[in-house]
């Protein structure tokens, strides 16, 4: 066997009292797309802090060809071929893609700087990557993919071995992901190692040539995807078995409807159309799915409906029969529509108070004559939060402290208490782990029996189809196909979000 | 999360630099004078009126937004707080309620051009600095405004000293504390009311921690970004009520570069600039910290070139003292 590009044995971390990762061994060979996996909090951050050499004070080793080593700061970890590309992209968005590939390169401050300086180089490195384009455009002109590729682009060429790849995925489309993956075949396929981390299922058995499951901080798996199937790996990443959520049932159709839209459109200047002709009826208890690949107008949509300020609209939408425009979140929430961005940053204020958070977008319910009822406040979050099973010390924590699925229960906490009758939800689940998005679930079926409905966008076809009536197929800003809940399957709906024709309707 | 040591928790490092300055004060005392009351009375006059600054700018800091025009704002309700009250010899609660008025109603320029056209702070309260001072020249004429009244036949009388005037420049509970000290005092109590108990307190810290999750919220952003400038507007003209009663006039050119102080002040504490954090407590132990400083400075007869050297070295010292010492691991 060859030598393994990376091997950390029995790594150690603790952050005060907590430890974040215990005695975790694992080896990264050549060739190989070894996938990470585990929920959030499980240990996987700090294992990526590690090898991009953020933290640089643990126990335990860290070898790179055989050669025990210790980084010092991120550099170091570059010095020593292993690249990170995170969820959020590095690149400076107002330089060429030339430039950005070469910044940091050590030259003098004051040499004279010419523009676009070794864009043959920059073509290349960027062929190497399976992109084509001119190296002297803007990034800020590029799309996520093209950016991501560049970045990986960047990573060859500080001559990196190993790839440190976090949820690279989570913001891409389908057919996107795809591409994706077909580079990072290849990268493998030239010998680079790859580590690969990703929340989602079928990602994970497609792309991984060995895949390692932490929980709590320990690896409790490490082995080919072949030894895995679906159930057996959310049981390791959980440490339980999943009960599969019963399917929605369709207690929808009753009463006076929430929403109604007849050709609901949208357009911001000088762009085509984020979404056109749109016609739809929500009903009291009623989930209703958006689906679509990113820019096909699905969340687009979930936003105008919220804060149409910005935008041309057109057509008409009414709220129990009364004509409502979106002019802005403060009328929207009045008017008893919430909305969650998919954006996590949009969503949640980390420097503010759980208890803070929750009661931000209802603060008049829940404060006389201008002071806060702080009381109520700390209550009424405690009983909400239990509902969703938010796990935290207490109402009063930070909610910067929290891990990412919190923090969205903490967003889903406050659009509770907001007590809404529209809830407007952009990807729900984006980014958080198996146990989380059961509760999430469970969560909106409940806003439904309590007679409110749900609109729902989101990438992830599976969770759409286990929990929407029915589901809105939406291709280049059109709606393409309506598919009734029980009859959806996630195959039929990504072949209909790639365009096919609806042919069994 | 508790930290790990006691001493790395915020607060605690936000005191350090004044426990630094008062260890020092301690040893280098003056034969005693640093641990003389009368001391430290007249340190908590000077900065009262600065403090009264601060405070006002801790709540816009909050927000995210700074404002360079309450020196500029202070000048002009000293000069229209003694025009109204010796020459026109307006009553002090119309006097005080006009001054009010008008250093809010700077604010609330600021504040809509902030809140509604979306340009930086920086810039709107920039342009409000060099616009007010020129309106405190015009209201004054050019000329300190004293209680030297000319009539309307040419000639000219000293009318008496209006009696707020020696109310505020004077001390109170057994000469123990300055009445300025106590509308300092006063001030803080207020912000701290506002920041954290009342729901625009909430709203401001949303707005400074993230304007786009704010307003996806619901916070009304615009109101509560206009509801900081004025209140810095009313707290600048506050303070201009205190400064003419200490200087017994309205000089038009009196506060040129408090805003730079008043920032210091907060900075000092350990607010961030950059909003959504911080509060008037941290500006508190700021505005003591600059105050002790100068005080021990000048007990020991340091002269005003290297006083001034000495308190912007310290300034980056007490800033590099309060960040956590181990930062990678914060």
């Amino acid at each position: 066997m060859a030598e393994p590009l990376l091997e950390l044995s029995r790594v150690t971390k603790s952050f005060g009292s907590t430890r974040a990762l215990s005695d975790v061994s694992l080896r990264v060979q050549p060739g190989e797309v070894h996938v990470l996996a585990g929920g959030n909090g499980a240990g996987k951050s700090t294992l990526i802090r590690i090898l991009s050499g953020a933290i640089t004070d643990f126990e335990g080793e860290l070898r790179v060809s055989g050669t025990p080593t210790r980084f010092r700061d991120p550099s170091g970890a570059t010095r020593a071929g292993i690249a990170t590309i995170h969820q959020e992209l590095s690149l400076v968005p107002e330089l060429s893609v030339t430039d950005n590939l070469f910044l940091g390169e050590r030259r003098a401050l004051l040499a004279p700087w010419r523009e676009n300086q070794g864009s043959d180089r920059a073509r290349e490195l960027l062929a190497a990557v399976g992109l084509e384009l001119d190296p002297a455009r803007g990034v800020e002109s590029l799309s996520l993919p093209e950016r991501q590729l560049v970045e990986i682009a960047r990573a060859l060429r500080h001559a990196a071995r190993v790839l440190v790849l976090d949820e690279p995925t989570s913001s891409l489309s389908e057919p996107e992901t795809q591409a994706l993956f077909l580079r990072i075949d290849e990268l493998a396929r030239q010998g680079k190692g790859i580590v690969f981390i990703s929340h989602r299922m079928d990602e994970i058995f497609r792309i991984g040539s060995r895949v390692s499951v932490l929980r709590d901080g320990s690896l409790v798996h490490s082995g080919p995807p072949n030894e895995l199937d679906r159930e057996r790996l959310v049981e390791l990443m959980v440490g339980r078995t999943l009960e599969t959520a019963p399917a929605a049932t369709a207690t929808s159709g009753a009463g006076e409807p929430l929403l109604t839209l007849r050709r609901f459109g949208a357009r911001t200047a000088e762009r085509p159309p984020s979404f056109e002709d749109v016609s739809l009826t929500l009903t009291p208890g009623e989930i209703v799915g958006l689906a679509g690949l990113q820019g096909s107008g699905a969340s687009e949509l979930l936003l105008a409906l919220f804060d149409g300020s910005a935008l041309e609209l057109e057509g008409e939408v009414s709220r129990q029969g009364a004509r409502y425009d979106p002019e802005g979140p403060e009328h929207a929430l009045a008017s008893g529509v919430c909305y969650l961005a998919a954006d996590r940053k949009a969503s949640v204020l980390p420097e503010l108070r759980i208890s803070e958070n929750a009661t931000l977008s209802n603060l008049g319910f829940y404060s006389r004559f201008g002071f806060v009822a702080r009381v109520r406040e700390l209550e009424d979050t405690k009983a909400a939060s239990r509902g969703l099973a938010l796990v935290a010390s207490g109402p009063e924590a930070r909610t910067g402290s929290l891990s990412g699925g919190n923090q969205q229960k903490v967003a889903l906490t406050r659009c509770f208490l907001a007590k809404p009758q529209v809830l407007l939800l952009d990807d729900p689940t984006r980014g958080i782990d198996v146990a989380a998005k059961t509760d999430v679930h469970a969560w909106i079926r409940k806003q439904c029996g309590t007679g409110s409905g749900v609109l729902v966008a989101s990438t992830d076809l599976d969770e759409l189809v286990g929990l929407c009536h029915r589901i809105l197929v939406f291709f280049r800003g059109r709606v393409r196909a309506e598919v009734s809940g029980a009859r959806a399957s996630s195959a039929r709906l990504l072949a209909l979000c790639m365009g096919a024709e609806d042919d069994a309707a | 999360m508790k930290p790990a040591r006691p001493w790395q928790s915020g607060a605690l490092r936000a005191l350090l630099p004044l426990l630094v300055v008062l260890v020092v004060g301690a040893v280098f005392h003056q034969n005693g004078a640093f641990f003389q009351w009368s001391t430290h009375r007249a340190m908590l006059r000077e900065i009262s009126v600065l403090g009264i600054l601060a405070a006002g700018m801790t709540v816009v800091i909050v927000s995210g937004g700074i404002d360079l025009s309450v020196g500029s704002v202070l000048a002009v309700s000293a000069v229209l707080f003694s025009s109204a009250s010796m020459q026109h010899a307006m009553g002090p609660v119309a006097s005080v309620s006009v001054v009010l008025g008008a250093g809010a109603g700077l604010g609330l320029v600021s504040g809509t051009l902030v809140a509604r056209f979306r340009i930086q702070p920086f810039i709107v309260t920039l342009a409000m600095m060099v616009f007010a001072r020129g309106l405190a020249k015009l209201v004054s004429g050019g000329k300190k405004v004293t209680n030297y009244v000319t009539l309307p036949d040419g000639t000219g009388t000293t009318v008496e000293l209006p009696a707020i005037f020696r109310s505020i420049d004077s001390k109170v509970l057994g000469d123990n504390v300055s009445v300025v000290t106590l509308v300092f005092a006063v001030a803080l109590l207020f912000t701290w009311l506002v920041l954290r108990r009342l729901r625009a307190g909430r709203y401001l810290y949303a707005v400074g921690g993230s304007y786009e999750a704010a307003r996806l919220s619901g916070v009304p952003v615009g109101r509560t970004l206009t509801f900081a400038y004025v209140l810095s507007g009313a707290f600048a003209a506050l303070a201009g009520i205190c400064q003419a009663a200490q200087e017994t006039q309205g000089d038009p050119e009196t506060g040129a570069g408090y805003e730079l102080d008043a920032i210091a002040m907060v900075v000092l504490g350990g607010t961030s600039l950059s909003g959504g954090r911080g509060g008037v407590g941290y500006t508190l132990v700021g505005a003591l910290t600059l105050g002790i400083l100068q005080k021990v400075l000048s007990l020991n007869a340091f002269s005003t070139e290297a006083r001034l050297m000495l308190t912007g070295t310290i300034l980056i010292g007490a800033v590099l003292l309060q960040r956590p010492w181990r930062s990678r691991e914060a």
